[in-house]
């Protein structure tokens, strides 16, 4: 990576530390509430939501991994994952708790 | 990273690439053997010769599990297709008593039904095995790690496309004898050649272990994974057995029965519960040559009677979807043809990891602060490279030889052709750590060939089926096979050659142009 004069390499290495964080495993516990989500919303039969979800997840990850590089603002990455994960989470909860499993 | 996107796409497909890069080779090298798995388990035999009928061999295995296993709760039962020529038995003992090595309660038959007296070994199956097993550490281990290798792939795979803008105008360069630039451009073609395979094997990869990777789907909706097992593959229930002994129906008209079913298709899986008694049942699940999908139709019979009683419900669209991405990563359905298109693919996709790989180094030499004593992460790189690339082809090779050279009747025959392999790789990734860094390609990927050219002669010393008895005897097989050993070692051999030409025949430099740049990121 090219570092700017201007930047320390201190501060580059922390920005790639929070990026990795949140590309691999913010990133997984991102696409699993997402996917959970998706398996409980699927309009399908419970075990055909449920794959179609599984099946998708791999490219929402991967999609999810190069926006954590893409990004310019790491704290608004880590901020937008936080938010999403809380209200996905919540819904999920929600849904779980009002729906049932089975 | 304040740069633009792709020089943050370059850095990503750079670290991504590297990082999980040398397991990547070996997954993509091994898998690719494993599109011949069949034809290599042949090979590894040599005493097992001809093309027995399906149904006969069927037969002739319910005859051997009557004898050896008359009491068993399931026999399972995989028949010879065109490329295999044995057939398989397994079967479960019955009671819960702890179960003893797979050795005991498997057997491999000819086509009769007599277990064969051949040499003993893992053939293809280990090289299929490695590929998503690895080997000397626990299963479970070994496929969180190849999920994690191939998710890595499949994000240097898309950051690679990003970073590459001019991919296809690229693709048509591939400039020899030029250092660096070379190196690029085998990458590139390698990469963009069979662009939709690359990202097809990653993803379908990821797929069939997608539920231990990613098992929130199925925890969203049902509360015991068991469940959703339950639904999806509908195994018929465990029935206790009556004690009324009763024969078995003959198989060859149920497998009749079933392919008649499934408009002439064969039948590649049999299993039988209860096998003897009045309860015993037969299921029948099509051959894996006759459709893409990897989970085929299944059929199950009465087994006193052969009469119909269940077949399986047609899936929905996001099983059947699975199903289909599994059986293209596998490829079983494939004919010769296409078998030969995924092989030279996967060649490819080797090939672009592994120029990959050297590219990682090519590209730092030159901007080392002291090309004599480089630090230390690139002198790891550069000796790992060397372990990964031709210390595995070193070990392939070495599988192959130990198969003929071993003692026939060794005590642990198989596991010791398999320690061959390892032992072989080994001793590379030792040499390339010793040896200094200018030799040690040159050395190690001359030793790759050497083995590998070693294979058709030691095959003939060894064996009556040499490589101009094949051909007079239109034996493909293994006059394909003999032909591939000799293409690798050519293979290793030019890229040693190459190794060995002095650095100072290097690429007149030119002046860097906006793409080279980026690729130096």
């Amino acid at each position: 990576m090219a570092t700017k004069a201007s930047r320390s390499k201190g501060a580059g290495r922390w920005n790639v530390a929070a990026r990795t964080l949140a590309a691999i495993p913010a990133n997984y516990v991102l696409t699993s509430l997402a996917i959970a989500c998706l398996a409980r919303l699927l309009p399908m039969r419970p075990e055909e939501a449920s794959v179609a979800a599984t099946l998708f997840s791999f490219a929402l990850f991967a999609v999810l991994a190069l926006i954590a590089f893409a990004v310019r603002s790491v704290v608004r990455l880590w901020l937008a994952m936080v938010g999403a994960g809380l209200l996905l989470g919540g819904g999920l909860w929600l849904s779980i708790v009002t729906g049932g499993r089975l | 990273m304040k740069e633009g996107l792709r020089q943050s796409m370059a850095w990503l497909h750079t670290w991504t690439g590297l990082l999980l890069g040398w397991l990547l080779f070996a997954m993509f090298a091994t898998g690719t053997a494993a599109y011949f798995q069949d034809e290599i388990t042949r090979w590894m035999q040599p005493e097992v010769t001809g093309r027995p009928d399906p149904v006969v061999a069927a037969e002739g295995a319910v005859r051997f599990l009557q004898t050896t296993a008359p009491d068993a709760k399931r026999w399972f039962i995989t028949p010879p297709n065109s490329r295999s020529a044995t057939t398989q038995v397994f079967w479960q003992p019955d009671g819960d008593r702890p179960r003893g090595s797979r050795r005991d309660t498997s057997a491999t038959l000819d086509g009769q039904g007599r277990k064969i007296e051949a040499r003993e070994t893992r053939g293809g199956t280990f090289l299929y095995r490695f590929h998503f097993d690895l080997h000397y550490l626990p299963v479970i281990w070994a496929r969180y790690l190849v999920g994690i290798a191939a998710m890595f792939m499949l994000v240097a795979i898309l950051s690679g496309v990003i970073t590459h803008k001019k991919i296809f105008a690229d693709f048509f360069m591939l400039r020899f004898g030029k250092g660096q630039r070379s190196w690029l451009d085998a990458h590139n073609v390698t990469a963009v050649l069979a662009l939709p395979f690359h990202l097809m094997i990653t993803f379908t990869g990821l797929v069939t272990l997608a539920t231990l990777y990613m098992p929130w789907g199925i925890a969203a909706n049902y509360a015991s994974p068991d469940s959703f097992f339950d639904t999806v593959f509908a195994q018929s229930e465990e029935v206790e057995r009556s004690g009324k002994p009763v024969p078995l129906a003959p198989v060859g008209a149920m497998m009749r029965t079933a392919s008649a079913e499934w408009h002439g298709a064969g039948v590649g899986f049999l299993s039988v519960s209860n096998p003897g008694d009045a309860t015993a049942t037969v299921s029948l699940t099509r051959a894996p040559e006759d459709a893409i999908g990897s989970r085929g139709p299944q059929l199950t019979l009465d087994g006193t009677t052969g009469r119909r009683l269940d077949a399986s419900v047609s899936k929905g669209a996001a099983l059947e979807t699975e199903s289909v991405m599994i059986g293209l990563h596998a490829g079983r359905f494939a004919e010769w043809g296409l078998r030969w298109l995924y092989f030279l693919s996967g060649v490819g996709g080797t090939i672009m990891v592994g120029s990959g790989l050297v590219l990682w180094t090519v590209k730092r030499r030159a901007r080392l602060p002291d090309p004599e004593r480089p630090h230390f992460g690139f002198r790891l790189v550069e000796r790992l490279n060397v372990a990964a690339i031709a210390g595995l082809g070193a070990g392939l090779a070495t599988y192959f030889l130990a198969n003929r050279l071993l003692p026939l009747r060794m005590e642990a025959r198989a596991d010791w052709e398999v320690h061959s392999l390892f032992i072989a790789w080994a001793a590379v990734l030792i040499w390339a750590l010793v040896r200094p860094a200018r030799r040690v390609w040159i050395e190690a990927l001359a030793l790759a060939a050497l083995l590998f050219a070693a294979v058709p002669f030691v095959n003939a010393l060894t064996t009556p089926r040499n490589l101009f008895a094949s051909f007079a005897a239109g034996d493909w097989l293994f006059a394909a096979f003999d032909a591939v050993m000799l293409l690798l070692a050519a293979g290793f051999g030019w890229a040693a050659r190459k190794a060995a030409r002095p650095r100072s025949v290097r690429a007149p430099r030119r002046a860097p142009q906006a793409s080279d740049t980026v690729a130096a990121a």
